[in-house]
Parts: structure tokens; C-alpha cells; sequence
């Protein structure tokens, strides 16, 4: 068995897919995985894979006019997941794609393309659920700023919302576990931007974390339960407790 | 007596809050609206939750009253007159305020206005329409903005909110005349329907001005469902009442373009309380229904009634709140409005209400073993969708699938049914899950099997006791005849 590893990111999985596919080994020898392997296998040969500009444009190239640009848009979306084995499942997608063409992303009954639909879902869910959950701040009268904790890159996928929702705004929101921020400068476009730890120990420690309206909103999520009707099991439900750390009305 | 005059925008908020807190419509839902630049905020169609309050239940928009002051005085609700409670009234620069400041931080989706009746149904609805006004105009708040109509008020009044506000709506709080005039001796169902009536007649104008179909498009499953409640013939009703107001209203508005300002584009709902009088399910469901269909509302609410006030025409203040006939009768309005059902077939005269263990579904496909096991491979939607652990989602993806794989169980299971509803009803290629017989005693044995503990617990919250090594449950053995004879004769 041969396992192709590349880093995290939609650049090297790109390229990595495409090397694994030149590599003409034959889809059931070789595996895809991203990095960091936690475990190595014995009897297996690792390859880590670089990305290269001229290999990812190809293959968005052939995703796109071979299968279809919602096959494209479901791919992008899976690889945004936290799962180590994303890069593997999207292989096996695309060898499906490959083969029937446009009419792959209906066939949900073929395991392979279920289990990419079951992925990309996990992912779009989680986006959704910080489209409700993110809590912004006032760093200053004229910034707002966001701390999330994602388990998958969603910050891509937040970007459109959130620049649709508040588009004369000076917003931020940083993505804690990968270091990444999306910073949105009033009545323009929206960037990714790496940050450094100085950075964001800089930010945490300089926004309001109290001040008139989250202490409003503290008193509205609270006077407006009806205590006969509590259900813990259902606020779980539907608001799971590791969202909570960084919301306002929990701290 | 201590009286303060003035409170602090913290403790107003907390007041209003916590009066507005028993009314139920908490949506965002039903408008699509992009950003602009230099304007605040979006709408989407599918609507967004910010946070869930700890009773579960969704928060999405500032649900506030505009004051709790009011003229009324019905018997279920906290804020009558005749009750002693602490009165304050937002102004509409504070609520605006806030509600623009919740807004950037993304807590909430919109503002939800309500209020109690101050002065007159006039005055309150010019406070609310000033509010709507300034948060639209001097804000350039485009978020979600659900308003009440308050009954009684001037029709030009509720007209001139109707373009600010995204949704409105009137609660009907009672479904029968004979209850509402027990429960809330200020209201008849004539003035709430009047206001209804308007804001419906209004939306259709307006959809027409602005070049779509006069009712709401509704889930776009239903163009499928060939017999459901929103079938064709009652939109060529209300074509024809609408055009002839739509030539009158929309004549001043630039006429048919897409510019025109839309009246209420998310709709109208309603609300009604579960459990304050002695209506039963069948009454509360058929209510529902008509509103869809002559009023072309877009949701009815169902709350369960929480005894806030003593008196002898209500429940008990021990009563607990009615959960899970509210969850039943929300499961029944979903099946009106996305599987094609009607009043009629869920309920009748001779069986009015819900069972409790079993979902309204569930106990139709019991009652109608006839049309069972459908075949998954050939069914159409309309008929996938009677089947108990199929919903629309699932019956559009077993559709996809079809086309291109042959299906089998395991398939189905990963396309998202629930097979342990599902199972009893469904054949794939003439073949069961397991050799089953088809026969109502041992489904609804086996369906209620699973449930009972969750519905129990539902009912009857925290009845447990602890064990005790020195329970004397059961220990009472009765006297028997001998003893009893012995006692008779002494002889002991």
C-alpha cells in the first residue's frame, strides 16, 4: 500500500489527488491522507506531496467540466472537514465522478458518493451553526471582532453570509484553532489573513468584554425563558455545549 | 406604596421580555432579502436561530412588547389590567438602539413588536408604526421586522406598518366564539379577524402589483401532492377577489414593476392557546386549516396554556402545560402543510384528539393498513410521504436515488429514513426488512413499545420517589375470607 500525505490545506489535497492519480497504482493500492499522521502502518510507503499551482488548476479544471460545478462545490466543501480521511473519501468520490459524469451527484445510493454527501453535510451543518453562534464584540466604537473555535475550516463558507449581512461594517472573525482571520474592512471584500499569537492575545485582551449591550442581552436570554417549560435536553440539542465557550450570554 | 417612575433600560428590557415571553412566533423565515451597502442587515429565507433560551425554544428575534400598560382585561393573560404588576414603555429611540446594537453583534435576526394596549388601539399601533419608521428610515435597518396588528386599530394605520414590517400578525388565542368571549371579554373574533382580513387582502394586492400569484408560493413539494390544502381551485378564489384591489392600491405605487414596496412579504400568522378552554384537537385543527385556506396565513402557532392567573374560569394554577397535545397538533399542522393531509382524515367528530403515544401519522397509516406496505421502488412522492419515518427530504432523496441504483435497505437507511418507523409500512422489490405480520395490534404494540418511556417522562415530569429498603407498596395483603370469619367469631 502506498499512502500520498499532503498538509491541510485545498492547495496540496488538490495536488495530491492528482499526483496519487498519475501515479497509475491502481485505486485499490494506494490511500490519501492529510497530515498529521498520528499512526504509521507498517508495510506502507509514505509520500508527502507539495502543491503546485499548474496540477490544482487542472484538476478543478476537469472536476468542474467533467462531472459538474456542484460536484466541484461539494468536493471544496467536504475538504474543509476536520476528518483525516476527508482526502480519501474525496478520491474515491471522484473516481465515481469520473465514471458517470454529471448524473454522480444524484446517486446517492453508491457508498462512495454517500459517504462524501454525509461528509459534506457534517461540514455545511457546522457553518450553519456558526452563522447562528458567532458572537461579535466591540474591540473599539467601530470594530467588531469574533473568537470561534471551529472543528472544521468554516471561515470560507461564513465569508459570503456574513459580508451579505453586515456589508458597511468593520468585522473580524478568528478562527482560534487554525490561526486564521476573516477580516472584512467596511464596503469591501473579505480576506483570510494568518495570525501570529502576539496578535490575537493582543485582540482578546483589548476588546470590551463587558459593557452595556452584552450585559442587555444577558438579561433578554434570561427573562426570556419560561422556567415552566425548561428543557435542558432540548437547549442541548440543539445548542451543543462546546459552541457555548465562546458565546456571550454563557460567560 | 413605593413608586419609581423611572427604570433603567436593563430593567425595562427585563420587564418586557419577560411579558413578551409567552408569545410563541420566534421566525425569521419567509423573506429573501440581499444587503446593501450603507444599510445594516439581510434577510433569509430560510430563517436563522441565534441562541436557544433554556425551555429549548429558538431566539431569534428582540421579542419584546413595546409596553405592558393595557386597557384589556382577559382572563388568561399576565398582563390584564386587573392585575397588580410593575408597568413601563419602551421609547422607539431605545428599542432601535437596541435592536441595531444586537443586531452588528449577531444575537438576533430582527425585532419581534408586540405590545399591550395603551390609551387605544390607535395610539399603540402609531407607537409601534413610529418604532418600525425610525428603525427603517433613520437606521437603514433592513433585518427582519415581524410587527403586530393591533384588532381595533385603524385599517390606514396597519396598512402603513404592513410595508415596514416583514411579517405581521393577529393572535386569535381562542379557537372558538363561546371561548373568547368567556376568556377575554374585551375582544370578539369579528375585530380579530377584521385586521386578519385586511392584512390578507393587502398581501395579494401587492404580490399582484408586483407581477407574482396572489397567495404564497408555498414548499415546493406541493406541486406534487396532487389533493393537498393549498390545491389550485381556492388560488383562482383569491386571484379574482385581489386583482380588483390590486388595480386601486397599486395604481399610486409605480404599477407593476419590481420596485414597489412589498406589504408583508414573509406573511401573516397567528397564535392559539392549548388547554385554557375546553376546545378539543379536532376543532383547534380544522381552525387551522380554514386560516390557511381563506386567510392564506403562513403559520399557526400553538401555545401551551401556563395557568398565570387564578380564576374560576381557567385551569387550575397546578395544571402542568399541556407539551405534549402541543407537540402533537405542530405535528399535525406539518402534515397539512407539507404532506398533503387534511383535518379531516387526521381527526373527526367521533375521535377529536390526538393519542397521546402515538405521532398523528403513525395513527392514520394505522387506521389505513389497507393502502400498506408501499413499494419504495415504484411509489410516487405523494404516496412516500403517507408512509410513517419518510419525510420530504428523505422521499425527494429516494426519488434521486432510484434513478441511477438500485435500492435496498441498507441504501434507505443511508438516505435517512427512520426504518424504525418505517419499516412496518415499506416493501423494497416486493421484500419487507423482516417477515412481519401486517396487522394493527402488533404494529402499534411495537410502535409504542419505544415511545412510552420518552412520552411518560414528557407527561409527567420528576413523579419518581426514591427507593426505600422500607417501601411498604404491596405489602398490605388484603384480609381474606378466614380472616374475616375469624374476626367474626372471635377467634383470635
Amino acid at each position: 500500500m502506498i499512502v500520498f500525505t499532503c498538509c491541510d490545506t485545498f492547495d496540496d489535497m488538490m495536488t495530491c489527488i492528482y499526483d496519487a492519480w498519475a501515479a497509475r497504482l491502481g485505486h485499490s493500492n494506494i490511500r490519501l491522507q492529510t497530515e498529521p499522521i498520528g499512526n504509521f502502518e507498517l508495510f506502507c510507503e509514505y509520500l508527502h506531496i507539495d502543491a503546485d499551482k499548474e496540477k490544482v488548476k487542472k484538476v478543478i479544471r476537469s472536476i468542474q467540466n467533467k462531472i459538474c460545478p456542484q460536484a466541484f462545490y461539494d468536493v471544496y466543501t467536504a475538504s474543509l472537514s476536520y476528518e483525516s480521511n476527508k482526502l480519501d473519501i474525496i478520491y474515491r468520490f471522484l473516481i465515481v465522478g469520473f465514471l458517470y459524469q454529471k448524473q454522480v451527484t444524484q446517486m446517492l445510493g453508491n457508498p462512495a458518493v454517500a459517504t462524501l454527501f454525509e461528509l459534506k453535510r457534517k461540514v455545511t451543518n457546522e457553518a450553519h451553526q456558526f452563522r447562528e453562534f458567532v458572537r461579535f464584540s466591540r474591540l473599539n466604537e467601530n470594530i467588531l471582532l469574533s473568537v470561534i473555535e471551529p472543528k472544521c475550516n468554516v471561515l470560507t463558507l461564513l465569508a459570503p453570509h456574513f459580508e451579505n449581512r453586515m456589508p458597511s461594517e468593520n468585522w473580524m472573525i478568528i478562527d482560534k484553532n487554525r490561526m486564521i482571520a476573516l477580516i472584512h474592512p467596511w464596503d469591501q471584500k473579505s480576506f483570510l489573513c494568518p495570525l501570529t499569537k502576539e496578535e490575537l492575545s493582543f485582540l482578546e485582551n483589548s476588546r470590551q468584554n463587558t459593557d452595556l449591550y452584552s450585559e442587555l442581552w444577558k438579561t433578554f436570554f434570561h427573562s426570556v425563558a419560561i422556567k415552566e417549560r425548561k428543557n435542558a435536553k432540548c437547549q442541548r440539542n440543539l445548542m451543543p455545549l462546546w459552541f457555548r465557550k465562546n458565546m456571550t450570554e454563557f460567560q | 406604596m413605593n413608586i419609581q417612575t423611572s427604570f433603567t433600560i436593563n430593567q425595562k428590557l427585563e420587564i418586557l421580555s419577560d411579558a413578551a415571553k409567552y408569545d410563541v412566533a420566534c421566525t425569521s423565515s419567509g423573506a429573501d432579502r440581499r444587503g446593501v451597502k450603507g444599510h445594516l442587515g439581510n434577510s433569509c429565507a430560510s430563517g436563522i436561530c441565534h441562541s436557544f433560551a433554556a425551555d429549548g425554544r429558538c431566539i431569534s428575534l428582540l421579542k419584546v412588547l413595546f409596553s405592558n400598560e393595557c386597557i384589556y382585561d382577559c382572563k388568561y393573560c399576565l398582563n390584564r389590567r386587573s392585575n397588580d404588576r410593575v408597568r413601563t414603555t419602551f421609547t422607539p429611540e431605545e428599542l432601535c438602539s437596541i435592536t441595531v446594537e444586537f443586531y452588528k453583534r449577531n444575537y438576533i435576526e430582527g425585532l419581534f413588536l408586540s405590545s399591550g394596549v395603551i390609551k387605544s388601539p390607535d395610539f399603540t399601533m402609531e407607537l409601534i408604526y413610529q418604532t418600525l419608521y425610525l428603525l427603517r428610515n433613520k437606521y437603514h435597518f433592513r433585518g427582519y421586522i415581524h410587527a403586530k396588528a393591533v384588532p381595533g386599530a385603524h385599517p390606514d394605520l396597519i396598512q402603513k406598518t404592513g410595508y415596514l414590517a416583514d411579517r405581521m400578525s393577529v393572535n386569535i388565542e381562542l379557537p372558538t366564539k363561546e371561548g373568547l368571549a368567556a376568556l377575554a371579554p374585551g375582544k370578539t373574533h369579528d375585530k380579530i379577524l377584521q385586521p386578519m382580513s385586511q392584512i390578507q387582502q393587502n398581501i395579494a394586492a401587492s404580490r399582484l402589483a408586483l407581477g407574482k400569484s396572489s397567495s404564497f408560493e408555498r414548499h415546493h413539494g406541493n406541486r406534487y401532492l396532487p389533493n393537498s390544502i393549498f390545491s389550485n381551485d381556492r388560488q383562482k378564489q383569491l386571484n379574482a377577489s385581489a386583482s380588483s384591489l390590486a388595480v386601486q392600491t397599486a395604481s399610486p405605487l409605480s404599477a407593476y414593476s419590481s420596485s414597489a414596496p412589498s406589504f408583508v412579504p414573509a406573511g401573516q400568522s397567528t397564535q392559539m392557546i392549548i388547554g385554557a378552554a375546553s376546545e378539543n384537537d379536532y376543532e383547534l385543527l380544522k381552525v387551522t386549516q380554514t386560516l390557511y385556506q381563506k386567510f392564506d396565513l403562513k403559520r399557526v402557532f400553538f401555545s401551551a396554556y401556563i395557568p398565570l392567573n387564578e380564576d374560576s374560569l381557567l385551569p387550575s394554577p397546578d395544571t402542568p402545560p399541556p407539551l405534549l397535545r402541543e407537540h402533537r397538533l405542530y405535528q399535525a399542522d406539518w402534515l397539512l402543510r407539507y404532506y398533503g393531509f387534511h383535518a379531516e382524515e387526521l381527526l373527526s367528530p367521533e375521535k377529536p384528539n390526538f393519542n397521546l403515544l402515538l405521532d398523528p401519522k403513525c395513527e392514520w397509516a394505522l387506521r389505513h393498513l389497507g393502502q400498506f406496505p408501499i413499494e419504495v421502488t415504484t411509489a410516487s412522492y405523494s404516496q412516500l410521504l403517507k408512509v410513517p419515518g419518510i419525510g420530504n427530504k428523505s422521499a425527494l432523496r429516494i426519488i434521486q436515488a432510484r434513478k441511477n441504483s438500485t435500492l435496498d435497505f441498507s441504501i434507505l437507511k443511508r438516505l435517512g429514513l427512520v426504518l424504525k418507523r418505517a419499516q412496518y409500512f415499506i416493501t423494497c422489490h416486493g421484500k419487507m426488512l423482516y417477515s412481519m405480520p401486517i396487522e394493527e395490534n402488533f404494529i402499534t404494540r411495537q410502535l409504542t413499545a419505544e415511545q412510552k418511556e420518552t412520552s411518560w417522562k414528557l407527561e409527567h415530569p420528576q413523579t419518581y420517589q426514591q427507593i426505600s429498603l422500607f417501601d411498604d407498596h404491596f405489602l398490605d395483603v388484603p384480609p381474606t375470607v378466614e380472616d374475616k370469619c375469624k374476626s367474626i367469631l372471635g377467634q383470635f
